[in-house]
């Protein structure tokens, strides 16, 4: 048994906490996230709020659990989302080619060449802000990156050996993209989700700082940075904590992504 | 029930396959030999439909009174398997690593035949029983690296099989295996192609698996049939000097290694290599490298003649 690589180690560790957090705050959470009180506002870490608590006296462990739940959920949905849509056009572009491969491809360019984050902005503007037209953003931009990484994995594959047996025996383009390929690229894809869902995480926080993920009382670590940005002076460690949180879940899942990408990828292994 | 005439592949290079002519009965058995680059392989794909997408076919390739010359891959399909089928050269990338071998010989049945997960189960089991792999229901649930690589061949050729097809194609089915396990692969061939009344094409550089196993031989040079009959007429008389050449070039075990002098003696090779496609005399494939040229061999095209439809122009044919 080789050993794990460093990166693949502190991601699943950084991993596991953060979805350890989000799965805990179904069940359980220190106080009620949303309960308001006043009297108690800007409270210093005590037995009763291990954090303390915000502007309006709302517990800060309680939202930044909440704010895990809701940071993995909206990755998780967006990524399997725009991934399973992405996987079957690069599916379909590999297996087909000829003109299909070049209008996926071309579209995939096409949708490359306008920022990620401006174009969900601009999705929120036109649909209206939202934490579901946030999903479905951030499920938009993985489409083509989902796309490109399959099919380039794909094309490896078509070429095999096996590939060519089951054509003379007979199996039809997606017969063999199913029982064939989808398989043999299943590594590569999940390296590129756990990636994504760095990305997703990110992406999420940063429509919701700009107000335009979730709305109001619902806990996201982006949403506490904006309310906590007003009060720097007064109450920094506001901003501080989700903003810890934000960084621990995507170098968490970057990492987990990387680490996973070496123990898959042989011939990286070897060159370091 | 399968015929070829003048078919012909052309890449941007250069030609591939001139003019290839060819008849393939029920229960036939025919070999085709030659060098690595002579189109054994590309003839082998154009029999399932599966040329690369950059070559241009002309001719006709008939399959049961059928004209498959210009059938796209969808009129192929379901031919694939059923009326022809393939095995290929190396047994372990042939085989999807992630599959059970098992799965792999009951997509077919289940694709062509409609058979349920548990009758397809029980006709792969028959089939690995029917090539000879012992403990065949153990064997349908391993893995390709788990086999050895005579038992991969053996998985492959019950996948070639599995939907009884009327011609079977084993493209150097045994260049990747030991000599002793190479002979029992071919010989199950035989067998196979007897009790089932199967056609057999046999593509191969292995000369003595050849004229074990077939009854007629085709010999390929540059994309030609420069030479065919029957397997012992033509390796025990070689007309064409390309045929001539091959089988002088293979070792004889018996023959002494060192001459009176007691030098090492070099075994007699063809003189040069296999030309690019592109450059391929336009005249007789063979020219440059053989004995009998003439002046006019490169450019003048060869008719074929003779019982054996030898195609030179210096050689008489004789039956």
């Amino acid at each position: 048994m080789t050993r794990l690589p460093a990166n693949f180690l502190l991601g699943a560790v950084l991993v596991s906490l953060m979805v350890g957090l989000a799965a805990l705050s179904l069940v359980w959470t220190p106080h009620d996230p949303t309960a308001l009180d006043i009297r108690n506002k800007f409270a210093d870490p005590s037995m009763t709020n291990w954090l303390g608590t915000d502007k309006l006296g709302r517990d800060v462990v309680s939202q930044l659990m909440l704010g895990a739940r809701n940071s993995m959920t909206v990755a998780l949905v967006a990524v399997l989302m725009g991934g399973s849509i992405g996987v079957v056009l690069g599916l379909l572009a590999a297996g087909i080619g000829g003109w299909v491969e070049d209008l996926v491809m071309r579209l995939a360019d096409l949708s490359f060449a306008f920022p990620a984050l401006l174009f969900a902005i601009m999705l929120a503007a036109v649909f209206g802000p939202s934490l579901s037209n946030a999903v479905f953003a951030i499920a938009f931009i993985n489409i083509p990156i989902f796309a490109r990484v399959t099919r380039a994995s794909a094309n490896q594959i078509w070429t095999r050996d096996y590939v060519m047996a089951a054509r003379a025996a007979g199996m039809g383009t997606f017969a063999i993209s199913r029982d064939h390929i989808l398989p043999n690229i299943a590594a590569a894809i999940i390296v590129q989700a756990t990636i994504e869902f760095a990305v997703a995480i990110l992406a999420e926080a940063a429509l919701s700082y700009l107000g335009l993920g979730a709305q109001p009382p619902a806990a996201s670590w982006g949403r506490m940075l904006s309310e906590a940005q007003t009060l720097m002076y007064l109450a920094p460690e506001l901003a501080i904590y989700p903003g810890l949180c934000i960084v621990a879940a995507v170098l968490g899942f970057g990492l987990l992504g990387d680490g996973l990408r070496d123990i898959t990828d042989p011939r990286l292994v070897r060159e370091r | 029930m399968i015929e070829l005439d003048t078919l012909s592949v052309t890449f941007a290079a250069g030609s591939a396959l001139r003019d290839i002519s060819l008849k393939i009965a029920p229960g036939d058995r025919l070999g085709i030999v030659g060098e690595s680059g002579s189109g054994k392989s590309l003839l082998a794909s154009c029999l399932m439909g599966m040329a690369p997408d950059a070559a241009t076919l002309s001719g006709t390739l008939t399959i049961d009174g059928v004209d498959m010359s210009d059938a796209d891959e969808e009129t192929w399909r379901p031919l694939r398997a059923r009326r022809v089928a393939m095995i290929f050269q190396e047994p372990m990338s042939a085989l999807n690593p992630l599959r059970r071998v098992g799965d792999t010989v009951a997509e077919p049945l289940r694709l062509h035949f409609g058979l349920s997960r548990d009758e397809a189960a029980k006709r792969v089991a028959e089939l690995f029983a029917e090539v000879d792999l012992p403990n065949p229901e153990r064997r349908a649930r391993m893995f390709p690296h788990e086999l050895s690589g005579g038992q991969r061949q053996r998985v492959l050729i019950a996948l070639a099989l599995a939907c009884d097809p009327a011609l079977l194609i084993a493209d150097e089915p045994t260049t990747a295996l030991d000599a002793n396990v190479a002979l029992q692969v071919t010989d199950l061939l035989v067998d196979l192609s007897e009790k089932r009344g199967m056609a057999l094409v046999l593509i191969s550089h292995d000369l003595a698996s050849v004229a074990r196993s077939t009854e007629r031989v085709a010999v390929m040079y540059g994309g030609d049939i420069v030479e065919r009959g029957g397997t012992d007429d033509v390796l025990h008389a070689p007309q064409h000097p390309y045929t001539q050449g091959l089988l002088a070039a293979r070792p004889d075990p018996q023959a002494a290694l060192r001459d009176e002098q007691g030098k090492r003696k070099r075994l007699p090779t063809i003189p040069g290599n296999v030309p690019p496609l592109s450059g391929l005399a336009q005249g007789c494939r063979f020219a440059g490298r053989c004995a009998l040229e003439r002046p006019d061999c490169a450019t003048a095209r060869p008719v074929p003649h003779g019982p054996r439809m030898l195609l030179c122009p210096v050689v008489e044919g004789a039956a």
